[in-house]
């Protein structure tokens, strides 16, 4: 059964919503838990307001980085794709997939990003003299939590620009089976990444609560966050070799 | 390779299946790893003195819970290459 | 604090000029910019050169599959003699992709070599800058080293600094914008053989400390270990996540700055990609990379 243009920009524009559309969800969530915690250590410190608005603001800017890479793949999927009607099936599920991937894969990391960012402003609101170092602690475990996101990205990004066109004889059930397998990629990191993004985050939200605790504990509390964050990943790193796997190996 | 299309279909079941396990499969092991990787910064925060044995507890209590995880990627390669 | 800080952000600043000037100077990059003037106002634009990203991504990250596509000749910078031994072995469709890695990796021990005999060279009493920061690198992670392992087990030092020293030059090195130059952990072969090292590793350490029948029990004997299968489940995923960990981080960064500088015309912002993905993820890669194989080594032979 041969496509036409419009049912690969139906694919598309579907995979384009339901990719910000989901996306969207936990970086509301997790911004507000930054703000909800910031404002309520105002109201405990009111005398470090400036430092504790501004670990706010830091926060919520870097927990918004997966928001912002899902709106990025749907405006990819939106006006940088080329339509082609020989793209068929493939195409078509290639872009639905890296909607669903970018979308649920951007739930997790912005949840945990959320939560380390909240831990943080109140930890500087407990200790306004360590501010600094608490801010630093709280980016860096951030940016390991949205590892699992620039996953998902990638895969999203794979599938939008490295998907073959479908070739003019082929049978219905080989169409059938490459095209569940580009979508059954994007759902893979997509749910893959929901557990470590959050998993790290709470991790980077329990070391800079420890961090303004225990100030003098720095390296230690920071290596153990390291390394309690790589080992937190491994599950997202087999998705991807999945992903990988369903995307290029059949 | 070309493929009739009940054997497709089958095929394809099987990596939607194999999607769905990897992908389902590591959200329990990621938040418990993480959990348990929070609680070590607190418990290390705590008694500094005792950091080597902490981070040993940690990577063993880390390690058992993946093992879901692997679980998973054995049974998502297993239908991506078997069937 | 300030006074801290400076020359970091010196070396940053210094690192941006640079960049810019080699991303303007190398031909590889697919978008001229255009700059002038047009009517009456000061204008950036570029000159869209025939492109397709799709090519572009098969062309960087699947050599061997992009000449077979187009059965062109590859350009090769080095000598000839050398692609065509490689030819011999690996036949016409691994030729391409083995040499540019073995390239890549005689420069990267290359650039180490070198910086070793030079620091060798030079050491003084009243260390320089370049000793300060090597001194550095080495006693901090001397430090990690014995306390995890022990004092008396610190002879594991110059393992595990050879190890975070070769994987951090070989992420820095891709971000040198010269046409063929790539980070070699971004084939997947450095990582997984880095990887199945670490487990040789901790494997020979633990049969050195514990004996080779007392280490042997933990994989066969369900009474000692009752868990004894999925520990020998776990020996493979220790290598597939501790490998694929820095493969899959370094890959993504080099996708996301080749997809988004092919998107965007204007050359900033892929400079501040760079400094994300080469210094920041490179870097924390190549820390946690170590540290993993440290802990596994010292969860076997510390009982």
């Amino acid at each position: 059964m041969a496509l036409s243009v419009e049912h690969i920009q139906i694919a598309a524009y579907l995979g384009a919503g339901i990719c910000v559309g989901i996306g969207a969800v936990t970086t509301g969530i997790g911004s507000g838990i930054i703000a909800g915690e910031g404002a309520y250590g105002i109201v405990k410190q009111p005398k470090a307001n400036e430092q504790i608005f501004r670990t706010m603001l830091i926060g919520q800017a870097a927990a918004q980085t997966a928001g912002i890479f899902a709106l990025v793949i749907s405006m990819l999927l939106i006006y940088g794709r080329a339509d082609a009607p020989e793209g068929g099936w493939f195409k078509a599920a290639a872009y639905l997939a890296a909607g669903l991937a970018m979308g649920l894969g951007s739930v997790g990391p912005s949840l945990g990003a959320g939560y380390a960012g909240g831990q943080a402003c109140k930890s500087v609101a407990r200790m306004p003299k360590h501010g600094n170092a608490i801010m630093g602690n709280m980016l860096i475990g951030q940016a390991l939590s949205q590892t699992s996101a620039i996953f998902a990205l990638v895969v999203a990004f794979l599938l939008i620009y490295s998907v073959p066109n479908q070739a003019a004889d082929i049978s219905m059930g080989r169409i059938i089976v490459k095209s569940v397998a580009l979508i059954a990629a994007g759902l893979s990191i997509g749910f893959g990444t929901l557990g470590p993004g959050t998993g790290i985050g709470y991790v980077a939200g329990k070391a800079s609560d420890m961090m303004g605790r225990f100030p003098n504990e720095k390296p230690k509390i920071m290596r153990t966050m390291f390394l309690g964050a790589a080992v937190s990943e491994s599950t997202a790193i087999y998705s991807l070799v999945v992903a990988f796997l369903l995307i290029f190996a059949l | 390779m070309n493929l009739t299309l009940a054997q497709g279909i089958v095929k394809a079941s099987a990596l939607l299946g194999a999607g769905l396990c990897m992908g389902m499969g590591a959200l329990g092991p990621g938040v418990g790893e993480g959990f348990v990787a929070g609680k070590a910064c607190e418990g290390i925060a705590r008694s500094p003195e005792n950091a080597s044995l902490i981070t040993r507890t940690m990577l063993v209590g880390q390690a058992v819970s993946e093992s879901t995880g692997i679980y998973s990627l054995v049974i998502a390669l297993l239908l991506i290459f078997s069937t | 604090m300030t006074k801290k800080k400076s020359p970091m952000l010196r070396i940053i600043l210094i690192f941006f000029v640079i960049e810019i000037i080699l991303v303007f100077l190398s031909g590889n990059f697919s978008k001229q910019l255009e700059i002038g003037f047009e009517h009456g106002k000061f204008r950036i634009r570029h000159v869209e050169t025939e492109y397709n990203l799709q090519e572009k991504i098969t062309e960087e990250f699947q050599i061997d599959e992009y000449y077979k596509q187009h059965g062109e000749t590859p350009e090769i910078y080095g000598s000839e003699k050398i692609y065509n031994t490689f030819k011999n072995i690996f036949g016409v469709e691994g030729a391409v992709g083995t040499f540019q890695l073995l390239r890549m990796l005689l420069i990267v021990d290359i650039v180490l070599l070198l910086t070793a005999l030079f620091i060798r060279k030079n050491l003084a009493r009243r260390p320089a800058k370049s000793q300060i920061i090597f001194e550095l690198i080495y006693t901090s992670l001397e430090e990690f080293v014995s306390e995890t392992l022990g004092e008396d087990k610190a002879y594991y030092t110059p393992y595990i600094v050879t190890l975070f020293l070769f994987i951090w030059v070989c992420n820095m090195v891709g971000m040198i914008p010269i046409p063929g130059f790539m980070e070699p952990t971004r084939n997947l072969n450095v990582p997984l053989s880095l990887g199945f090292m670490v487990v040789v590793v901790v494997h020979f350490s633990a049969i050195k400390f514990k004996g080779a029948w007392n280490h042997l029990q933990n994989y066969i004997n369900p009474v000692k270990n009752p868990l004894f299968l999925l520990d020998i489940v776990g020996e493979v995923s220790k290598v597939v996540s501790i490998s694929f960990r820095l493969f899959g981080n370094i890959l993504g960064g080099a996708i996301i700055i080749l997809v988004v500088s092919s998107l965007v015309s204007f050359v900033v912002f892929p400079i501040g990609l760079t400094l994300f993905f080469g210094i920041f993820v490179g870097t924390i890669q190549a820390f946690v990379f170590t540290m993993l194989a440290l802990t596994y080594i010292s969860v076997e032979i510390t009982e």
